[in-house]
């Protein structure tokens, strides 16, 4: 078992009159348990240069019933310097907000597959909004994945 | 102008042969300039009086299409205990005890109703979450 944290610290001095400071550390568990993650994607670094929207993790099947409802933790930066540079992100094809230069996520992923049964199932798409060439870094720290069968 | 910062800090020894250690600070901005965001929902924290199914916010009483960041946490110290999160009716995943999750949000309601829904998993849970909104 290994043992992953991810900490957030949130702070401001002037956001509110009184300061904000707010930090939380977490260890990284399988579903429903205090066993720690122990698989990764690892940490990709990308350079998108189409405004063309794209599955991040297409070696994983997403939404397989053996993994579907299990723990996954997806980190998603976008590198990008230019503050008027974002990028799309949706689940299943559905938006869930948009990542301007410098912004990162921090989200859990169950792998639910659409209700809409559009066959998009789980996807984790990636919409850049420039194609002059846009720098991205993600990852997929979780406890299980199910890679396609090699044809 | 405000300037609230998020640091996320991603770390481990054993996961990997080599030693994870990332750090990545940004800066809550407006969408698609640096004016730091200047409106908050303040810290808060609800609670959960059964397993229903509750809109935490919902995307018609924010502007649509803006860089809002949603900041969630489960306080719960029972392992098995977990929100799941929805956004626009899509399970994005679910948080279990203490784990937290920071995410932008567009707040979209013209294309489709892009509100952030919460289930807990058993009565009485706890769940401190802030939205950063966007004007």
């Amino acid at each position: 078992m290994a043992t992953t944290t991810a900490a957030i610290t949130l702070t401001s001095a002037d956001l509110l009159t009184d300061a904000l400071s707010l930090s939380a550390t977490k260890t990284l568990h399988k579903a429903g348990s205090t066993v720690g993650l122990d698989q990764t994607t690892g940490m990709a670094k990308a350079y998108l240069t189409a405004v063309t929207q794209v599955d991040i993790f297409p070696p994983l099947i997403e939404g397989s019933i053996a993994f579907k409802g299990k723990t996954s933790w997806v980190y998603i930066c976008n590198e990008s310097e230019d503050e008027t540079e974002y990028a799309v992100v949706k689940l299943s094809g559905n938006v869930i907000g948009k990542l301007y230069g410098g912004d990162f996520l921090w989200m859990p992923w169950s792998m639910a597959e659409d209700a809409d049964a559009d066959n998009k199932h789980a996807d984790i798409q990636l919409t850049p909004s420039v194609a002059t060439g846009m720098w991205f870094t993600w990852c997929c720290v979780n406890e299980g994945t199910e890679y396609p069968t090699s044809v | 102008m405000a300037t609230t910062t998020a640091t996320i800090t991603l770390s481990s020894t054993d996961l990997l042969s080599d030693e994870l250690s990332l750090n990545t600070t940004a800066t809550l901005t407006a969408a698609g300039n640096s004016t730091g965001l200047t409106l908050a929902s303040g810290l808060s924290r609800k609670k959960t009086g059964n397993t229903t199914e509750y809109t935490l916010f919902a995307a018609a009483d924010y502007t649509d299409d803006k860089a809002h960041k949603v900041y969630l946490k489960n306080i719960s110290t029972t392992a098995a205990q977990y929100f799941e999160i929805q956004v626009a009716g899509t399970v994005v995943g679910k948080i279990y005890a203490g784990d937290w999750a920071l995410f932008p949000w567009s707040a979209d309601s013209t294309g489709t109703n892009c509100d952030i829904d919460i289930t807990p998993s058993a009565a009485d849970m706890t769940l401190e979450y802030m939205l950063f909104i966007d004007e």
